[in-house]
């Protein structure tokens, strides 16, 4: 039960009433329709639209979809929306100004009687309408079920088509769909019908993603292999920091296992003969990426006595 | 849905139904349930922005929730309490009904309805979900305490002190008898007086006096007859011991009056004994840990040389103060437990579960020790969630095999 906003239907009078508010603001929308809106749950930035996701993936940044799949919420092998960003590649957006960045600030909620009520009056109206359309959705439905059981009862024996006949005539007059019987659409990104919190954008130095020495050193290293053309995901599993893609992941094995290190940092001989094994166990190469003043140097490891 | 999901999730306190915040928010992305506050729905998005925060369940704690219930598994809070330790264990005791905390409260407007569309509850939130946020957490009490800390608010600045005051109390007194010369009248031997002497003044309280105890009637009930055996269960004796030598026959041992004499005469065997050793190996301040001889199997003579003694979860658990890293946070019931589930009466979790990520630290040892001893009879497994893929590790117990055969 997912959808966009623009998907739910509206009636055309309340529509145009909200375009109207909306005026003033439409040329700052536009430039902004073109951003993509990172939200943040705590400190981990998500997308929830379905057009920032394409934008997104557009751009190279691939992501992690961590939510139920609307459709077949009870698996795990699909999942929906939404989509998890690594700081990383929120870091790569903002950096970009393909996006921006939104916080909810949890103070304030509306504080506007006002507008909050007229949002509640938009609702119900919306919620109104497309009850009388499924009353009329399902009253058709219900006449051809009829229809078809009284031509098969036809082609079968006599007499009983009658009373069926007799209970369609009927429906028209005595058919009622109640309201709790209505189906109704959840959003999953935050709709216009919804209260709209406050939100406050900010500077990538406001961030609530906390920034240490080990993100900077993954970010420059992440931008670095972007920018070569690279695809790259997460590698907790491989015992890296990034999977490297040559294209993108739905169509490539990954190359790569990049394992990000600064180059002033003692890296115990265990420890690389360890991920050197994992490498060639799953036919990988591993690179240990360390930035350098401005640029980034690559060290692969390949192990030649596996064949 | 019917409402199939309260049997399994969900709790009532004062007549009301309440869903906890990951609760509520799965049911939401599976499309079961509405969340209203102020007369509007929430989206999915506000419900992950407003439910998961870190006071609550985390972002990482959700997304372990909603993958194990996805697969059909019952997943509840873990709550400290609710574990019965070893003692209960053995009593055998009926669990008792440990209330739950809430978390978020909800009013339940109306019954569950019998349709087939989507929903099925509409509940309305009174207030913001982050403000009546109360987590109480009760550990369980450490009944182990060592005596010293009960001081130490008083004395924490004085380090030396506290170390110093420690020995007194934890030192044993000395003993105050001198049993090498006191002597302890043989009642079962067959050449018995049926009189003892009175002790020593010393021994006895102050006011005391006892004057010679007449011991006949006492030794009329001790059981004196002599063992009639059978034919075969001669030989099968006489089998026994033909090895064994009796410490009763052996003349020096007779001629010892008491234990401390024995003792002595133990140890000068075994300096007789060591004689034979090689000086360069036995008169340095390391000697070898066993010699030939010594042993008879194979595991005592691992045993003696094993330096490194294999430990157990469960050993110097009471030294372990509970980390502030590493929790359990749920309770992982199996799904095919769902049909008899009760919520007053759960029963044994599978699994506990414990959320962390791969880029915090791998659990240590004190680590492991502290949650499998937190958990007591359930097994701890570990979920590592990086951006999304969840892996699942456990810890097992594991006894390195010494006998040889």
């Amino acid at each position: 039960m997912d959808g966009d906003p623009a998907v739910m239907k509206v009636p055309r009078s309340s529509s145009v009433e909200v375009k109207e508010d909306m005026d003033t603001k439409s040329e700052k929308q536009a430039t902004r329709d073109a951003l993509i809106d990172i939200s943040f749950c705590g400190s981990t930035p998500m997308l929830w639209k379905v057009s920032d996701m394409k934008k997104c993936r557009s751009e190279g940044v691939i992501g992690a979809l961590v939510g139920s799949l609307a459709r077949q919420p009870r698996q795990n092998v699909r999942l929906g929306r939404p989509l998890e960003l690594r700081p990383e590649e929120a870091l790569l957006l903002l950096e970009k100004e393909k996006s921006t960045a939104a916080v909810r600030l949890d103070t304030q909620d509306c504080e506007d009687e006002e507008a909050h009520s007229e949002a509640v009056r938009l609702y119900e109206a919306g919620l109104e309408s497309s009850y009388q359309e499924q009353c009329v959705l399902a009253l058709e439905d219900k006449k051809k079920t009829l229809n078809r059981v009284m031509n098969e009862k036809e082609n079968g024996t006599e007499g009983s088509g009658s009373a069926v006949r007799e209970r369609l005539e009927a429906l028209d007059q005595s058919f009622s769909f109640p309201w709790s019987a209505m189906a109704v659409q959840l959003c999953t990104a935050r709709s216009g019908f919804s209260h709209c919190p406050e939100e406050r954008s900010f500077h990538s130095t406001d961030c609530p993603m906390p920034r240490d020495e080990h993100l900077n050193t993954r970010f420059s290293v992440y931008r670095d292999l972007r920018n070569k053309g690279y695809y790259l995901t997460s590698a907790g599993k491989f015992g890296g920091d990034f999977l490297v893609y040559p294209g993108d992941p739905l169509r490539f094995h990954a190359h790569y296992i990049a394992l990000c290190v600064s180059l002033d940092e003692e890296m115990p001989v265990c420890d690389i003969l360890a991920i050197a094994r994992l490498g060639s166990n799953v036919k990988k190469t591993v690179l240990l990426c360390s930035p350098q003043e401005g640029d980034v140097v690559y060290s692969s490891l390949q192990w030649s006595s596996m064949v | 849905m019917r409402g199939k999901f309260w049997q399994t999730m969900g709790f009532s306190e004062r007549g009301k139904q309440y869903l906890q915040p990951e609760e509520a928010l799965y049911l939401m992305e599976c499309g079961n349930v509405q969340v209203f506050y102020r007369d509007l729905p929430l989206s999915i998005q506000d419900g992950y922005e407003r439910f998961l925060s870190s006071d609550t369940v985390t972002l990482h704690q959700y997304q372990v929730f909603g993958h194990l219930k996805r697969l059909g598994y019952v997943v509840n809070r873990f709550d400290p309490s609710s574990v019965s330790s070893t003692y209960e264990r053995q009593l055998n005791l009926p669990a008792s009904d440990k209330q739950k905390k809430q978390l978020k409260r909800k009013r339940s407007q109306s019954p569950v309805s019998s349709d087939k569309h989507g929903i099925s509850t509409e509940e309305k939130t009174t207030s913001e979900a982050h403000n009546e946020l109360a987590e109480t957490s009760k550990l369980p009490a450490d009944l182990q305490e060592p005596v010293h800390l009960a001081d130490a608010p008083e004395r924490t600045w004085w380090m030396e002190e506290d170390v110093q005051q420690k020995h007194p109390k934890t030192q044993t007194a000395a003993p105050r008898w001198d049993f090498s010369s006191i002597s302890f009248p043989d009642l079962g031997s067959r050449r018995r007086s049926e009189r003892l002497a009175s002790p020593h003044r010393s021994l006895l309280p102050e006011n005391v006096d006892v004057g010679e105890c007449d011991v006949s009637r006492w030794l009329g009930r001790l059981n004196m007859k002599q063992e009639k055996l059978s034919r075969r269960d001669m030989e099968r004796q006489r089998e026994r011991d033909r090895y064994r030598r009796d410490v009763n026959s052996d003349r020096e041992v007779r001629r010892c009056r008491n234990w401390a004499e024995y003792s002595e005469l133990m140890e000068e065997r075994r300096r007789r004994r060591r004689k034979h050793r090689p000086e360069h190996l036995w008169e340095r301040e390391e000697t070898p840990l066993t010699q030939p001889g010594q042993c008879t199997s194979h595991r005592e003579l691992l045993d003696q040389i094993g330096i490194i003694k294999s430990s157990t979860f469960s050993e110097g658990l009471s030294r372990l103060s509970p980390s502030d890293q590493w929790k359990i946070s749920f309770d992982v019931y199996q799904p095919d437990t769902v049909a008899e589930f009760k919520k007053s009466h759960p029963g044994k979790p599978y699994t506990r579960m414990c959320v962390c990520s791969f880029a915090g630290p791998v659990p240590d040892l004190h680590a492991v020790k502290q949650l499998s001893f937190q958990s007591q009879d359930v097994p701890v497994t570990f979920a590592v969630v990086d951006h999304g893929d969840i892996s699942f590790y456990c810890f097992k117990d594991f006894k390195l095999p010494t006998d040889v055969y």
